[in-house]
């Protein structure tokens, strides 16, 4: 539980709220349990007024009328009602809604230190698990610090206050009434468990169900043709089967929590029956305490069903705690330089001149193995020159991009650009003079146009239409609907792999950036539209450092410079001609990707683009 | 056969009535063969009932006839009844509910079959319409909303307004004057629950549609962490998720401020309710004292009196209470159930005929009559396509996407019929086979290889019981499968993952090879893939395709150079109409399309 001190600072600056929240629950605790104080007093009150003037005149009643003692006794109960309801609603309100604004201010927090983390710890963590720690795990926290807190404190404020309510009409029969409430709260405390894990259960087969009417629906036709019908409803029907043994479970254990706790209320009664009852006739306590008392232990039986999944929420909610703090102990690995270094290169690289010195670099996959991917790289760059990278799928292409555009953790000295190490940028400032296209084009879900003004907001119209046309991608705008105000991206309208591949490009082009590192942004496009791209890009070298990764080697004959990857090591450079004519990887590469297009080419689908 | 409604029956959203009593005819249908589960369980509603209204009771007298008068002669078997009354309330209230979760959950889980029966009928066109989420929906959240109406217990609805009912007749009958000062509040207890629930639901759908805004944008942003570092767009991502977060807080205050107001108000009546009675019973019972003194006789009020209306009133409020989340369920329950019934209603599919013809040979001639086919009305996909393919013969089908060679194939394999012309198979319509049986005789390597849970084997043999798992085995290591599954330890028994996670797409697709050789139907009709796979697999699928065409009539979508110059005749289909066909050879030897479109494809 010592997770739970993780989630302080997030109330402190709320406090107030919380002790105000506080009070008032406090307040409306007493004021509850003055109910059944109240009517059992009236009652009393009452029996001594109508019976027997000195008991009357002991309690001060003399010559009151009956009917004025009972109205009394009701509008105590009224105002008491009244000033209850007041003073929940202000703890409700309080405790409640300040978790919901400390749970606004950790999302706020939580997203502002995603933001900082680099690439490398993304491609460690699944998105999914990721997900779930800033959603689920964040909501848990929020039901801790909100309902849970006010339901244990509540709970809590009206056992002491019923039960010394309680104690004080008589030890004896309080020790004895409350005898079975420790048994049914273990037993509630059991039962909410076996509840939330056989629905999780449930919910897990709910999920496979939508699966499978997803894979069937999806699968329709073929399901048809191949007369496997009977077969996938065999299928379906374990699914449901499974799924409503699962439904059953739940229900039978909620079945046995509800009478439970309905059975725990009875027997407080019959307790106050058969012990109380006995105890009235002797004259050891007044009527009114009996009838307050069994209202006491009503009051205190209601909430024990809720407990158990209370105390099952807390202990969620700690673990929760816990994996949203670890969250926040993972490390920026990529930052700023010291402020007096990064003034120096406020300005970012200029001229775009890239000098690489046995650049190695070891990846940790998610099972915590671990893989060189690059192997002391050395090679240099000149302003303005047009470099192509090629090298069998894992030579290590794209994290050596990913390096130079400070994607990926580098040590000093190990990547400089224009005679400064990458480390002493301001990341910022390096970033917008790196044009970086990744593989796989990634949009969101906004209008088209905003994904490409992504780095330049204030495009203009035209800047944008710009780099539509020179990424090819202008072309295809007849098929949105609305143009670039079309909303793409998952909750849009759906692109295909080159379509996306060339939208991150536009977004590349639309920034002028210094330096364009190109990673392989072809490789859904077809060789056709891939050539006139490259043709449109010319414009876009000129006068830029460029770095070209392609998987074709046909896409990078015509660079400057080719440098050939294996391994993770740098093994041939040079042109096109001097690397064919070495007879070495890349002439085999060439050779067999020449043979592979005619062996499997595809002479269905000429008129149109393969994505 | 359920009823029907024949109705225009629309996709609704808008919230249905509460009571479709229709709608709960059809519902009925499959309720029917549980109905013993819920008739139980409504006896049990019905005596667990007693059972309450009798606790208070017990109490009264309790306090009547022996506290107040302090007389303990009798008093003991008194206690013991109610502990009777209350272990047979805990019993009742317990099987209650399971027998009328057993009912439903059973009568649901009918439902949901016969719904995914229905889909599995439903013809091709229908699924051209009809986005596959809408209709998971039908199938999970749709029928989820229907169970609820068990676990919330509104199928025993009845039963809670004959426990009102019979409260509201002991109430008047123990006193009436106290009854009806008592009954005051019920009206506005009534009005403000369903007022304040309408309020909160409303509230929670906001919150649920801002909640999942805000996952989307989180999701979309950690996926796509790298660009937004990549284009220095921190601070405004953060500032565009606070909006969201702002939004999100702003929704979940309001749910907190209609729950706690809903809460509160239903605490207040209740304790106004003690209140008035207090006041009202209170100098009633007390005049009664004055008159008579203590001990007092039955013509005026009693103070057991006054406190089982206590407890009456409160077991009164509870289903009261819930009266109005009933609502909002049954409510719910009733939109959802309109739209799994309108599924239900969908008549679409291929008629069948009604005495279906059954030769014992299949020869595999086909021959297509002047077929036309378009799936939206005035776009022809298929323009008046004739040709005859002869026993034995291989044809490949070529032309650009959108030539039709894919709907030739659906209406092969009777996806769709066409709307002029007929199919034949050795002289007979596709449309007097039993649709099954054609299904048998012409085979289909469709193009996205399908694989279920199971074994490599069970993929291979299944749905043809006539295969046994030596044959397949046998078929399976003719394509070379059998390297390829060397590599499990399971090998032929392994398990396929999940949509075949462990297996690549060329083995896959040798698979979906293997598994129709092993069928070994009359007619063969190809789809080829065009995954890029590694060229040993390919060398391997090469054959497969060979292999699966030796001998059978067989009609190929090719992608590879391989198979359509291993057919006997091409077919080049552009924009429908049928208008090349030849062998390779002849084809490129003349100024044809076909060698256009070869040439294109080689150029570059």
């Amino acid at each position: 539980m010592h997770e739970l001190r993780r989630i302080v600072p997030y109330y402190r600056r709320y406090r107030w709220r919380y002790v105000l929240g506080g009070l008032a629950l406090i307040g409306a605790v007493l004021l509850r349990i003055s109910v059944p104080y109240l009517l059992g007093s009236t009652v009393d009150r009452l029996r001594a007024a109508a019976s027997d003037n000195a008991a009357a005149e002991s309690l001060g009643l003399t010559g009151t009328d009956v009917s004025q003692l009972a109205l009394m006794g009701g509008l105590g109960i009224l105002m008491v009602a009244l000033f209850g309801a007041v003073v929940r609603t202000i703890s409700r309100l309080q405790v409640l809604g300040t978790s919901r604004r400390a749970v606004y201010d950790l999302r706020q927090s939580l997203m502002q230190h995603l933001l900082t983390l680099s690439p490398s710890f993304y491609a460690r963590q699944a998105t999914g698990g990721l997900m779930s720690r800033a959603v689920n795990d964040v909501q848990f926290v929020q039901s801790l610090m909100g309902p849970v807190f006010l339901y244990l404190a509540e709970t809590g404020a009206l056992y002491v206050v019923a039960l010394s309510f309680m104690l004080n009409i008589s030890p004896s029969l309080t020790a004895v009434a409350i005898l079975p409430f420790p048994f049914f709260l273990w037993r509630a405390r059991h039962l909410a468990a076996v509840i939330q894990r056989d629905s999780r259960a449930a919910q897990e087969g709910l999920a496979q169900i939508s699966q499978k009417v997803e894979e069937s629906l999806s699968g329709a036709m073929v399901i048809r043709s191949l007369a496997l019908e009977d077969f996938d409803l065999g299928r379906f029907q374990t699914y449901a089967d499974a799924y409503r043994d699962c439904n059953l479970q739940v229900a039978k254990a909620r079945a046995r929590l509800g009478s439970g706790m309905s059975l725990l209320g009875s027997i407080s009664v019959l307790i106050m029956l058969a012990v109380g009852g006995p105890m009235v006739v002797n004259g050891k306590i007044t009527l009114g305490n009996f009838i307050s008392m069994t209202l006491y232990l009503q009051m205190l039986a209601a909430p024990t069903g809720v407990l158990g999944f209370v105390m099952s929420s807390l202990q969620r909610g700690a673990a929760a705690l816990g994996r949203v703090g670890e969250l926040f102990d993972e490390e920026a690995t990529l930052f700023d330089p010291a402020p007096e270094i990064g003034k120096q290169h406020a300005e970012g690289p200029s001229a775009g001149a890239i000098r690489v010195s046995k650049l190695s670099m070891t990846l940790e996959n998610r099972d915590g193995q671990k893989r060189q991917v690059l192997d002391e790289i050395s090679f240099e760059i000149q302003p303005g020159e047009l470099v192509g990278v090629v090298g069998p799928t894992g030579s290590g292409k794209s994290m050596l991009l990913k390096a130079l555009a400070r994607q990926m953790e580098v040590d000093p000295g190990q990547v400089a650009i224009d005679n400064t190490d990458v480390l002493d940028y301001p990341l910022a400032a390096l970033r917008g003079s790196i044009g970086y296209v990744p593989q796989e084009g990634f949009l969101f879900s906004a209008p088209l146009a905003e994904n490409i003004a992504l780095g330049q907001p204030d495009a203009s119209e035209e800047q944008i239409g710009d780099a539509l046309r020179a990424s090819q991608l202008e072309q295809d705008m007849d098929q949105l609907p609305q143009g670039t105000a079309t909303v793409v991206g998952e909750r849009g309208l759906n692109l295909s792999g080159g379509q996306r591949q060339r939208a991150a490009l536009a977004r590349v082009l639309l920034m002028q950036p210094q330096i364009l590192l190109l990673d392989d942004p072809f490789s859904a496009v077809d060789a056709h539209t891939t050539d006139v791209i490259l043709s449109g890009l010319r414009p876009y070298f000129a006068g830029r450092t460029s770095l070209l990764v392609a998987h074709r080697v046909a896409t990078v004959q015509h660079a400057d410079r080719i440098l050939v990857l294996d391994g993770g090591r740098l093994v041939e450079q040079g042109t096109h001609t001097e690397l064919l004519t070495k007879n070495g990887l890349y002439a085999s590469l060439d050779r067999r990707q020449r043979e592979q297009a005619e062996r499997a080419h595809d002479v269905d689908n000429p008129e149109q683009e393969v994505d | 056969m359920p009823p029907q409604r024949h109705a225009d029956a629309q996709e609704g959203d808008t919230p249905a009535k509460a009571l479709d009593f229709v709608l709960l005819r059809r519902l009925w249908f499959y309720i029917r063969p549980h109905q013993r589960w819920l008739w139980a369980g409504l006896v049990c509603l019905l005596l667990m009932s007693g059972s309450r209204l009798m606790m208070p009771w017990l109490v009264k007298i309790a306090l009547d006839d022996h506290l107040a008068l302090a007389n303990l002669e009798g008093y003991y078997p008194l206690v013991l009844l109610f502990l009777g009354v209350a272990l047979v309330d805990a019993t009742l209230r317990r099987l209650q509910q399971v027998l009328v979760e057993t009912g439903g959950q059973s009568a649901l889980r009918d439902l949901r079959v016969a719904l995914f029966r229905h889909l599995q009928r439903l013809s091709a066109s229908f699924f051209d319409r009809t986005s596959t989420g809408r209709l998971v929906g039908r199938v999970t959240t749709d029928i989820e909303a229907l169970q609820e109406l068990f676990a919330s217990g509104v199928v025993t609805i009845a039963g809670d307004l004959l426990f009102l009912v019979a409260t509201i007749v002991i109430l008047f009958s123990l006193a009436p004057g106290l009854a009806a000062a008592s009954m005051v509040v019920v009206p506005i207890l009534i009005c403000v629950t369903l007022l304040i629930r309408t309020r909160v639901r409303g509230a929670y759908v906001t919150m649920r549609s801002k909640l999942s805004e805000m996952n989307g944008f989180l999701h979309e942003r950690i996926s796509g962490m790298a660009v937004v570092q990549m284009f220095n767009r921190q601070e405004a991502t953060l500032e565009s998720y606070g909006e969201i977060n702002q939004g999100v807080r702003g929704a979940q205050l309001h749910t907190v401020w209609w729950e706690t107001l809903l809460s509160t108000s239903v605490e207040l009546l209740s304790s106004m309710t003690i209140a008035v009675i207090l006041w009202y019973g209170g100098t009633a019972v007390a005049q009664g004292w004055e008159a008579q003194g203590i001990p007092t006789g039955s013509d005026y009020l009693t103070l057991g009196v006054l406190f089982a209306f206590i407890d009456y009133m409160q077991k009164f409020f509870q289903p009261l209470n819930e009266l109005s989340l009933k609502y909002t369920v049954m409510q719910n329950a009733m939109t959802a159930g309109r739209r799994v019934f309108d599924l239900l209603d969908v008549e679409e599919h291929l008629p069948e005929p009604e005495s279906p013809t059954a030769p014992a040979q299949t020869y595999g001639e086909l021959v297509f009559e002047g077929v036309h086919f378009a799936y939206d009305p005035g776009q022809p996909v298929l323009d008046g396509v004739s040709f005859r393919v002869a026993p034995g013969e291989r044809v490949a089908l070529v032309g650009a996407t959108g030539a039709g060679k894919t709907t030739v194939l659906k209406l092969l394999t009777r996806l769709y019929d066409p709307q002029q012309g007929r199919i034949l198979l050795d002289g007979i319509d596709l449309r007097e086979f039993a649709s099954r049986d054609l299904r048998r005789r012409i085979g289909l390597v469709p193009q996205d290889v399908f694989l279920f849970e199971g074994t490599i084997l069970d993929n291979i043999t299944l749905g043809h019981p006539e295969v046994d798992e030596e044959r397949a085995i046998q078929v399976a290591t003719r394509l070379h499968l059998d390297e390829l599954v060397q590599r499990f330890p399971g090998g032929w028994h392994e398990p396929v993952l999940e949509r075949g996670r462990n297996l690549s797409a060329g083995e896959k697709q040798l698979i979906s090879f293997a598994r129709v050789v092993a069928a070994a139907p009359p007619v063969l009709v190809l789809d080829e893939a065009t995954s890029d796979v590694d060229s040993h697999t390919e060398h391997l699928l090469q054959e497969a395709v060979h292999d699966a065409m030796e001998g059978r009539t067989s009609l190929a979508i090719a992608h590879r150079l391989s198979t359509i110059r291993d057919v006997d005749r091409i077919l080049l289909f552009h924009k429908g109409k049928l208008v090349e066909q030849g062998t390779h050879d002849e084809l490129m030897r003349l100024d044809s399309r076909y060698r256009r479109l070869v040439d294109l494809q080689f150029s570059s």
